[in-house]
């Protein structure tokens, strides 16, 4: 394989992986509160449709943009209530959202069946698009890839030089402490819920108005449940979220090339691939309970009652 | 006063999906009263009609059964359709192995092999999970995707009918399994089939498992609280495996069902998931949270969600209403289920029940 | 309780008599026709293109038809209770366009002797079954001509769903086409293994951009890999549909099935009961099959190479698989002066020389 080969390989897994990026940044930050949303498949198809529709309607991006994490949000508003209001199981209500955002994007996306956008031009930036290499790899994307990259360095920022990001933290490791400390923690993590959903549904746009960018039913194709396996492979770290969506996408893309090349593996088989490597690296990350121990928030997934504190 | 109010909680989510669902049906143009009487009376209002539920409803029971396994054992059984797929796969290959063997031992033949593929491909997620200490939400997910690839690699190749290959259009198909294994039709003139039978004694099975068993409190107890669980001897990763077998045994009746039920009596893929289970791998999960995680519940639940599958298309072909609005509506009733948790716990704690009896009917997914 | 389950009972009896008044206030003497769809009508793609022949049928027949269809029913048992559905609700002519509607369409067929069903793109017929499809190797011939002229990287890429051999026809028509006016074209072929993933068939498409490859044609669905094609600047040949909109630069041309006279003519003869069971397979000369959207960008003694050779194929001096016809290792298939019969036609599962790699078993 020459240079240029590897280096397009690597362009396209970088937009391959973007999804990824947005969704599961969401959702580390949702779990970094302690709260476990398992909602972000349903969430990006909503923030999907939605954005498709803004975009079709008004030819905006930004418009397309808003709308999609305002829905996406609003479905994890959904969620905030079941699950810190009401006190709902967080698993139980994580897979009513998913089926019930599989159900509402259909619906809503009835009229925009295999419709198709102009798509997202790619940015030219003047001499650093024109460099060798570098070029097309660090500067040849769309706004919404760059914009991934801007939200990846906030919520890194955000997580660990902040006294807010220290807050969430504790939160996700004690509530108790914290709501003992006087902080509002079902308040806390309302907000790091609806981030989840407004960048799963920013995730949605993504796929639905730059990469493909068509509107079909279920276009999401699993891309959620992908995205919560990342931030456990990540360990709960933004850098490894990032490298993990990329290898993701990185792979998804190689199976294709693997084919082009006429190299004989049945291509059924080389389908499964991504996700036969994702459950390997879970094995490998999971069986030192140690580590997801130190890094997983320690209150993940449990109900947490102020009332009984 | 128990079962009435165990009964008014989901009964009233689902009424407030439909009123929810009329709205949408009136945005839509479609008057939601007649709808909704084209909807249930296709689905419950003749004979043949409840035949046509009944069939739809099995995968729907036997999944959600399993599912009331799972999480009862606190294990989140995603990977319902990859489970039927692998039944379906194994039971197929049976017949295929067998084709001479009388019906009476072929039948259960195949239906133990759907189990023992199902229950072979959620073990794997049991282990994982007990000894990897992996994720079984993501591990089932992903087992999903494998599974259907794997079963488009086997009909394509292996398991391919040989008419397809000699006349050359290469369906991924299997040949006409063995009639021995077809599931007798239980009414003449009318789907309904032995399978129905199946589901039903699988479904009272589950529940005899669950309570009348030293396997089945093990699995709740594991479920209940694995530290006390472990304290008191029981083996928390056995149980954690045996859970996820369990379901998916019961997702691989399924699947092997689907296909020695179906008209066609062979198997066949259109190259994704819902072309052979119809996603009831996923329906099963809502069936099971809407009968409160109870086998024989799981009962009426299914019969309700397929009557709805079954009631939306004549709703399309007489209003023109799109099927999607169906899928909307079963996830309206799970948030709306889920959502009446807090309500039935209210009522609980303000004491006008007796907690402690009922504690097992309520008793929630435990935290993943 | 009990007392609450008999009202529900009571209720739901009432329920089905007003559904099944409802069905029957609607029966009139026009002839009812029903369509029964894999997917979504949507904008372009398969189901679009039946939707459009359904239309242009109710048009042609005005006031003689009335028209209903079901969309995204799935294949298998699903399909039988729709169709079955359809049939006893006063459908007395029923099309179902997917081929995993075959057996139930058959089974339906045979507990309505009395009504006609018709089957796209499978092969049993009854009594009063027929079937009928399209000629699409003849279309991708011609679009491989046009490929073979303008490619300048002499490789063509191909976005295909299954290795059947409805797909692995379209793809060797479209390599003898592009041969037959550029010898030293290769053709790489990706398989997504899915009908229809916008996700995939783009990835599969920008793989083969990468790799060389200047013309994007597909056997799938979306209208993904000609949106690729027109952001990555390079050409494309859609299928099914015309895709001019998604691809005004790219789409050098398409490929594209019309079903209007064949419902049209099916529906007719149902009307005057001159109906018989048979398997159609129209292609260019009866007009169900056409290259629509030519770009301008195509030189004009290349439109006019394509119009001659189409209607040469209309006339039947061309045909598409034309010895001799040799297969990859070189070995000759059809022989010098024939030309491929239907029966291997519909039988095809080897690539012709100039398409790389090997189908996926």
């Amino acid at each position: 394989m020459d240079l240029s080969l590897v280096l397009h390989i690597m362009v396209a897994a970088v937009a391959a992986g973007t999804p990824f990026v947005f969704a599961a940044l969401g959702e580390l930050v949702t779990e970094k509160s302690g709260v476990l949303n398992l909602g972000v498949e349903g969430m990006m198809l909503v923030g999907a449709i939605t954005g498709f529709i803004a975009m079709a309607k008004s030819g905006s991006l930004l418009l397309a943009v808003v709308s999609g994490m305002a829905a996406g949000a609003a479905m994890a508003a959904v969620f905030g209530v079941l699950t810190l209001t009401l006190m709902a199981n967080q698993v139980a209500s994580g897979l009513a959202l998913t089926i019930f955002g599989m159900g509402l994007s259909a619906f809503l996306g009835l009229d925009y069946t295999s419709f198709a956008l102009p798509g997202v031009a790619e940015l030219h930036l003047p001499l650093l698009s024109d460099l060798p290499v570098i070029g097309p790899l660090l500067f040849s994307y769309d706004v919404l890839v760059y914009s991934s990259v801007v939200l990846f360095v906030a919520v890194s920022w955000f997580l660990y030089k902040t006294r807010a990001g220290l807050l969430l933290r504790g939160i996700g490791e004690a509530p108790e402490s914290a709501h003992a400390l006087g902080y509002n923690v079902i308040g806390i993590r309302y907000l790091a819920v609806l981030f989840g959903g407004a960048m799963a549904g920013l995730g949605g746009v993504y796929l639905s108005v730059a990469y493909t960018p068509v509107w079909v039913e279920g276009m999401v194709a699993g891309r959620g449940w992908v995205s919560l396996a990342l931030v456990v492979f990540a360990t709960w770290r933004p850098l490894r979220v990032m490298a993990g969506a990329y290898l993701f996408g990185g792979i998804t893309i190689a199976q294709f090339h693997v084919q082009g090349f006429g190299i004989e593996i049945p291509s059924q088989l080389l389908s499964m691939l991504p996700y036969i490597a994702t459950i390997i690296v879970l094995v490998v990350i999971s069986r030192d309970q140690q580590t997801i121990r130190l890094n997983s928030p320690a209150s993940l997934g449990k109900t947490y009652h102020p009332e009984n504190q | 006063m128990k079962s009435l109010f165990g009964l008014l909680i989901p009964l009233c989510a689902v009424l407030l999906a439909l009123v929810m669902g009329a709205v949408m049906l009136f945005t839509l143009g479609a008057d939601p009263l007649s709808g909704y009487a084209t909807m249930f009376g296709a689905a419950f209002g003749s004979i043949e009609g409840f035949s046509e539920t009944a069939v739809k409803s099995i995968p729907l029971l036997l999944v959600g059964v399993g599912i009331c396994i799972a999480f009862r054992a606190n294990v989140i059984n995603i990977g319902g359709e990859g489970q039927m797929v692998m039944g379906a796969l194994l039971a197929t290959t049976v017949a295929l192995l067998f084709p001479g063997v009388p019906s009476l031992v072929l039948i259960p033949m195949v239906l133990l092999a759907g189990a023992v593929g199902g229950a072979f491909w959620g073990a794997i997620a049991g282990a994982l999970k007990a000894w990897f200490n992996v994720s079984e939400i993501l591990s089932t997910i992903m087992l999903n995707i494998v599974a259907v690839q794997f079963m488009n690699f086997l009909l394509r190749g292996i398991l391919i009918d040989p008419a397809e290959v000699a006349r050359g259009t290469g369906i991924p198909q299997t040949m006409r399994l063995s009639p021995n294994a077809d599931l007798p039709i239980l009414i003449e003139g009318m789907r309904m089939h032995l399978g129905v039978v199946i589901a039903l004694l699988v479904a009272v099975g589950a529940y005899m498992l669950l309570w009348r068993t030293s396997m089945g409190f093990r699995l709740r107890a594991v479920g209940y609280n694995p530290d006390a669980a472990r304290y008191a001897g029981i083996s928390v990763p056995k149980n954690v495996t045996a859970a996820l077998a369990f379901s998916g045994a019961m997702a691989g009746i399924a699947g092997a069902i689907l296909v020695f039920g179906s008209e066609s009596h062979r198997m066949v893929t259109d190259g994704g998931s819902t072309g052979f289970t119809g996603s009831a791998g996923f329906n099963g999960i809502v069936v099971a949270l809407l009968a409160g995680l109870h086998p024989i519940w799981s009962i009426p639940s299914a019969l309700l969600f397929g009557g709805m599958l079954v009631g939306a298309n004549a709703l399309q072909r007489v209003a023109q209403v799109p099927s999607a609005l169906i899928i909307a509506l079963n996830g309206l009733i799970v948030v709306f289920v889920v959502s009446s948790e807090y309500f039935k716990k209210r009522y609980m704690e303000s004491g006008r029940v007796d907690v402690e009896s009922d504690a097992e009917e309520t008793e929630e997914v435990k935290n993943g | 309780m009990k007392s609450m389950t008999q009202h529900v009972v009571a209720g739901l009896v009432c329920l089905a008599c007003l559904a099944a008044f409802s069905l029957s206030a609607v029966a009139g003497d026009k002839l009812k026709v029903g369509f029964v769809y894999v997917s979504p009508v949507g904008d372009a793609g398969w189901t679009y293109q039946h939707d459009q022949g359904r239309q242009i049928m109710e048009k042609n027949l005005a006031g003689q038809v009335e028209t209903k269809f079901i969309e995204s029913v799935p294949e298998g048992a699903e399909a039988e209770r729709v169709i079955r559905d359809l049939a006893k609700s006063g459908y007395d002519l029923i099309f179902t366009t997917s081929f995993g509607y075959m057996n139930p369409t058959l089974k339906v067929a045979k507990m309505f002797p009395g009504k006609y069903f018709e089957h796209s793109t499978g092969y049993k017929t009854a009594k009063n079954l027929g079937t009928y499809m399209c000629r699409y190797y003849e279309g991708r011939y011609l679009a491989g001509i046009v490929a073979g002229k303008m490619t300048k990287s002499n490789t063509l890429g191909y976005v295909a769903a299954f290795p059947i051999p409805e797909v692995i026809r379209g793809i060797n028509a479209y390599t003898l086409g592009a041969k037959s006016v550029n010898p030293d074209i290769k053709v790489k072929v990706i398989w997504v293994n899915s009908w229809f993933d916008p996700g995939k068939e783009r990835e599969a498409a920008e793989a083969l951009i990468t790799q060389g490859a200047d013309v994007i044609t597909h056997h799938t669905d979306s209208t993904a890999p000609v949106l690729t094609a027109e952001e990555k600047g390079v050409y494309a040949i859609a299928y099914h549909s015309d895709m001019s909109k998604y691809g005004p630069k790219a789409q050098l041309t398409a490929v594209t099935h019309n079903y209007g006279d064949i419902y049209t003519k099916i529906a007719k003869s149902v009307l005057d009961k001159s109906w018989k069971s048979e398997a159609i397979w129209n292609g260019i000369k009866e007009g169900a099959i056409k290259l629509e959207g030519m770009n301008a960008a195509v030189p004009g003694d290349v439109v006019a190479l394509v119009e001659k050779t189409r209607k040469g194929i209309a006339e039947g001096s061309i045909h598409p698989f034309q010895g001799p016809v040799k297969d990859q290792s070189g070995k000759v298939v059809v022989a010098a002066g024939k030309s491929m019969s239907d029966k291997e036609l519909l039988g095809m599962n080897y690539y012709v020389e100039g398409v790389q790699g090997n189908i996926p078993k």
